[in-house]
């Protein structure tokens, strides 16, 4: 399948990989359907791109290359994929991850989720200075 | 906005589902207990609002940013 983004330009999919989020992301609830992507000069963060607005997309992360153990210690949920939505300010000189709030998706059925997390040890704007472990090939 | 006055203990109930019970009073913060089926989301709302703003900023963001930060990334080796 074919989907033009402003960022990406064409891009070709398979259907089983299109990722369903029921309730959306938070402030884009009408948003349903994304497709997670790799693109080499972004590593190690990756990107959320919709399949509904090709001008939106969001630069994300796995948490667990920001701090070590996270998905065991506070997710704790088998056969999932999680990310952190990330903000870069200041010409790519500040940036942050979500902690607080991750994308969590289901392997099984391909639905995903942004949950919030009653933690105060998680920030919704966790500075990255620098990853907590080596992205693993 | 409906007004309700409720005491330690009392609670209020929101159509049929939905209990919210005061369980502690203190230095000016309230505990609330929060009964709702599981689908139906709640949040504080200032987290909640935080993270709209964050996603609104963060779907802004340029893949040439991205790549800026990536490559700032690579020049520190991962560690605490």
């Amino acid at each position: 399948m074919k989907w033009n983004n402003v960022q990406f330009g064409e891009m070709d999919f398979e259907e089983k990989h299109v990722v369903y989020f029921p309730d959306g992301i938070i402030g884009f609830e009408d948003h349903r359907k994304f497709l997670v992507v790799n693109d080499e000069s972004s590593e190690p963060f990756r990107w959320l791109v919709s399949l509904e607005d090709g001008e939106l997309s969001f630069p994300v992360i796995d948490p667990a290359l920001v701090r070590n153990g996270y998905t065991r210690q506070y997710l704790a949920m088998d056969d999932v994929t999680v990310f952190s939505i990330v903000a870069i300010r200041n010409d790519a000189v500040q940036t942050t991850v979500n902690l607080k709030s991750p994308i969590v998706i289901n392997n099984r059925d391909r639905t995903g989720r942004q949950i919030v997390l009653d933690s105060d040890a998680l920030n919704v704007r966790e500075p990255l200075t620098r990853l907590a472990a080596p992205v693993l090939e | 906005m409906l007004i309700l006055t409720r005491k330690l203990e009392e609670s209020i109930r929101i159509g049929d589902t939905i209990t919210i019970k005061v369980l502690a009073v203190s230095d000016g913060q309230v505990k609330l207990g929060i009964d709702a089926p599981k689908d139906l989301k709640v949040h504080r709302s200032e987290v909640y609002e935080e993270i709209q703003r964050l996603n609104r900023e963060a779907a802004k963001t340029s893949k040439t940013d991205v790549s800026s930060a990536a490559a700032a990334l690579k020049q520190r080796p991962p560690g605490a």
